[in-house]
């Protein structure tokens, strides 16, 4: 097990440095200068020239490439052209209210996924299966900003219930910071009212952006354990007896698992990478919302670090989604 | 007393093109520590039949009839009751051992599972115990209860499918063509194991199977079934002797026999009617040799012949 974690690392080193590569290059090819970007228009060619002098845009570009490699190896992202500050310190300031977004909308879908799609494959043809193939069209046609937007109408605006916006209110911020996850912080400080406030932000944006993934879950899982439900084994299992309950979730849907654990897993490292519209939608103050930004500015540096941030997230959590998946079916871990 | 008694059984699938008569009216009995062979051409309803038993039909099925195990009509019990049967009282083994296990659990733990369920009280130790001896007695080393599935050959799966179904001593044994899926040399050692299982174990068996070869090494009496029906059942060695019905003596033609390697190996013309359309009458008549003008239009009714039964109207009078 410990060689294939290793074999598996050492694999992700090409393709995560491939897309380092690809990043670098697009954005080279890309038109709009950043320097111009930075200082407008109309600015003179002398700063221009010192400016790019500066940023070491005048460098043949394979001496660039290389800096840029070298310098993502220290774990320097560059520095934003709009604030000046290092893009990894401000990806670190925005991602953990990505990271409590991601997460919730997660359990919404996978416990919906899951659920649903296994009692689907088990009651095949029945209504109940038949309203999950619906479900799971229907929602996933759903664009994700009129959807939230519904649920903010219906939920903020009619009925009062849930706040439409933020990741908390004025005055609710829990103190003092731990892990900039907020529910996480308020619970360590023990502040009951910021975890109330919290998770009322939170209850609208997770489930937009949940019930939206869980309709790809849903069918994902209704698709693979209608195949492990019809094999010999599931059969074998209850001539031994062995309870409807079990031999749906122990023997059918664990060895459905694989196939269904790679598409969650990358479902989740591209939510960490900013859920881009339901952080818009939501005013979150995430990943999504600050590339959004720093798209509009031409913030190359920091588009560029929000990117290979990104990158390398997906490339740890199919790290990850193998190891359960060889942890989960011993032939591939032998 | 016998152990089982199937009375009246028949199956039906309800498909989209139509209705499929799986098995029509069988009638037949299993005493205790008896091993009955059920041979018949693919498509016969014989799995049909066996799955039955244990109730494990897919929902598109309809049974009717009686199938009394041990005095209680299996037919009539709740869902709950009959889950306890399985894999306690009657087991079953399948025809493909390289997919009858759960390919993501170790041998061990499908003992134990099996174990959990019927026995929650038992300890380790004794599951342990139970399940070494249940696979000493299939010629298998215990040290493999570590191993998964895939770690076995395709006759080594079947040896370890055996031992589970018989590690809670059932007083009945399924064997769906055990050993169709495997290689020569390999059914005969499954052969073997079952032959050896049945002088020790107090145990009876339904042995399911195509051949003919295979029934007369291991069952006493044989039924012969075709296209849903029963057309034949006895004791084994009066039907190898004298077979009544016309198409068991083409079954036992059809067997490969070494000795008369000069003789012409006889294989059965035509092939079985399709069981959503059968024809009318008896359903042999378009492949039968002795057909008259009664085979095509009026079903045979079985007759008793001695121990014997044979569903024919050579035999019924008409
Ligand atoms: N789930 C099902 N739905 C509809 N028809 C079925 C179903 N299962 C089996 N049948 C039909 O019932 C008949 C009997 O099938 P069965 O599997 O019992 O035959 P068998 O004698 O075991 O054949 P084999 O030797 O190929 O295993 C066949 O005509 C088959 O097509
Ligand atoms: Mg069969």
């Amino acid at each position: 097990m410990k060689s294939y974690i290793l074999t598996r690392i050492g694999l992700s080193i090409p393709m995560i440095l491939i897309i380092l590569t690809i990043v670098f290059f697009v954005l080279r090819v890309l038109p709009g200068n950043p320097v111009l970007a930075m200082l407008g228009p109309k600015a003179p060619p002398s700063v221009v020239k010192a400016m790019e002098h500066q940023m070491g845009l005048d460098k043949p570009i394979l001496v660039q490439y290389v800096d840029y490699l070298k310098n993502i190896a220290k774990g320097d992202f560059g520095h934003s052209t709009v604030t000046g500050m290092p893009v990894l310190k401000e990806l670190m300031q925005k991602f953990p209210a990505t990271l409590e977004l991601t997460i919730f909308s997660m359990v919404v879908a996978v416990f919906i996924g899951i659920f649903y799609g296994t009692i689907a494959a088990y009651k095949l043809g029945s209504p109940i299966d038949i309203s999950a193939r619906i479900y799971s069209i229907f929602v996933y046609s759903f664009p994700v900003f009129w959807f939230g937007l519904m649920l903010q109408l219906i939920f903020g605006v009619w009925l009062h219930w849930l706040p439409v916006s933020g990741e908390s209110s004025p005055f609710m911020t829990p103190d003092p910071i731990h892990t900039g996850i907020y529910i996480l912080d308020a619970i360590i400080n023990g502040q009951w009212d910021v975890l109330k406030d919290s998770l009322e932000h939170l209850i609208l944006p997770s489930l937009t952006l949940g019930i939206v993934i869980s309709s790809i879950f849903v069918r994902m899982v209704r698709a693979n354990v209608v195949l492990t439900l019809s094999q010999q084994f599931v059969v074998a299992a209850r001539a031994r007896g062995v309870k409807e309950k079990t031999v749906l979730f122990k023997h059918a849907l664990k060895n459905a698992l694989p196939p269904i654990l790679t598409i969650m897993g990358l479902q989740f490292a591209l939510l960490l990478g900013g859920a881009v519209l339901t952080e818009v939608t939501f005013s979150w103050p995430g990943i999504g919302s600050y590339l959004v930004n720093r798209i509009h500015s031409r913030d190359f540096a920091a588009i560029q670090g929000t990117i290979v941030f990104f990158a390398i997230f997906v490339a740890i959590i199919s790290i990850l989604v193998d190891v359960i998946n060889a942890w989960i079916n011993p032939r591939v871990r032998y | 007393m016998e152990l089982l008694n199937i009375r009246n059984l028949s199956i039906e699938y309800k498909t989209k093109s139509g209705t499929v008569k799986a098995v029509e009216d069988v009638t037949f009995e299993v005493g205790e520590h008896e091993s009955l062979g059920v041979v018949g051409e693919s498509g016969c309803g014989k799995s049909t039949l066996g799955v039955a038993i244990l109730r494990l039909l897919p929902p598109n099925a309809t049974t009717k009839g009686e199938i009394i195990f041990n005095g209680k009509n299996l037919l009539s019990l709740t869902n709950e009751e009959m889950r306890r049967m399985r894999g306690k009282e009657i087991a079953m083994i399948f025809q493909d051992p390289m997919t009858s296990l759960n390919p993501i659990m170790r041998v061990r733990d499908h003992f134990f599972e099996l174990f959990k369920v019927h026995e929650p009280s038992m300890k380790k130790e004794q599951m342990i115990k139970l399940a070494s001896e249940a696979l000493e007695s299939v010629g298998t080393d215990p040290k493999r209860l570590d191993n998964y599935p895939f770690e076995f050959s395709g006759g080594m799966r079947q040896r370890v499918m055996i031992a589970i179904a018989i590690a809670l001593k059932p007083k009945l044994l399924i064997a769906d063509e055990p050993t169709t899926a495997l290689d020569v040399v390999v059914q005969e050692q499954i052969m073997q194991v079952l032959k050896n299982l049945m002088k020790t174990k107090n145990m009876s068996l339904i042995l399911i199977t195509h051949d003919m070869g295979i029934v007369s090494e291991l069952a006493e009496k044989v039924t012969v079934m075709y296209a849903g029906n029963l057309v034949e059942h006895g004791e084994i060695k009066e039907i190898y002797n004298e077979p009544k019905h016309p198409y068991t003596k083409m079954l036992l033609e059809s067997i490969p026999n070494i000795k008369l390697d000069d003789m012409e190996l006889k294989y059965i013309p035509g092939s079985p009617p399709d069981l959503k359309n059968p024809p009318k009458g008896c359903k042999y008549y378009p492949r039968c040799p002795y057909t008259k003008e009664i085979c095509k239009t009026k079903e045979p009714k079985t007759v008793k012949l001695g121990d014997r039964k044979v569903k024919c109207h050579l035999y019924s009078g008409g």
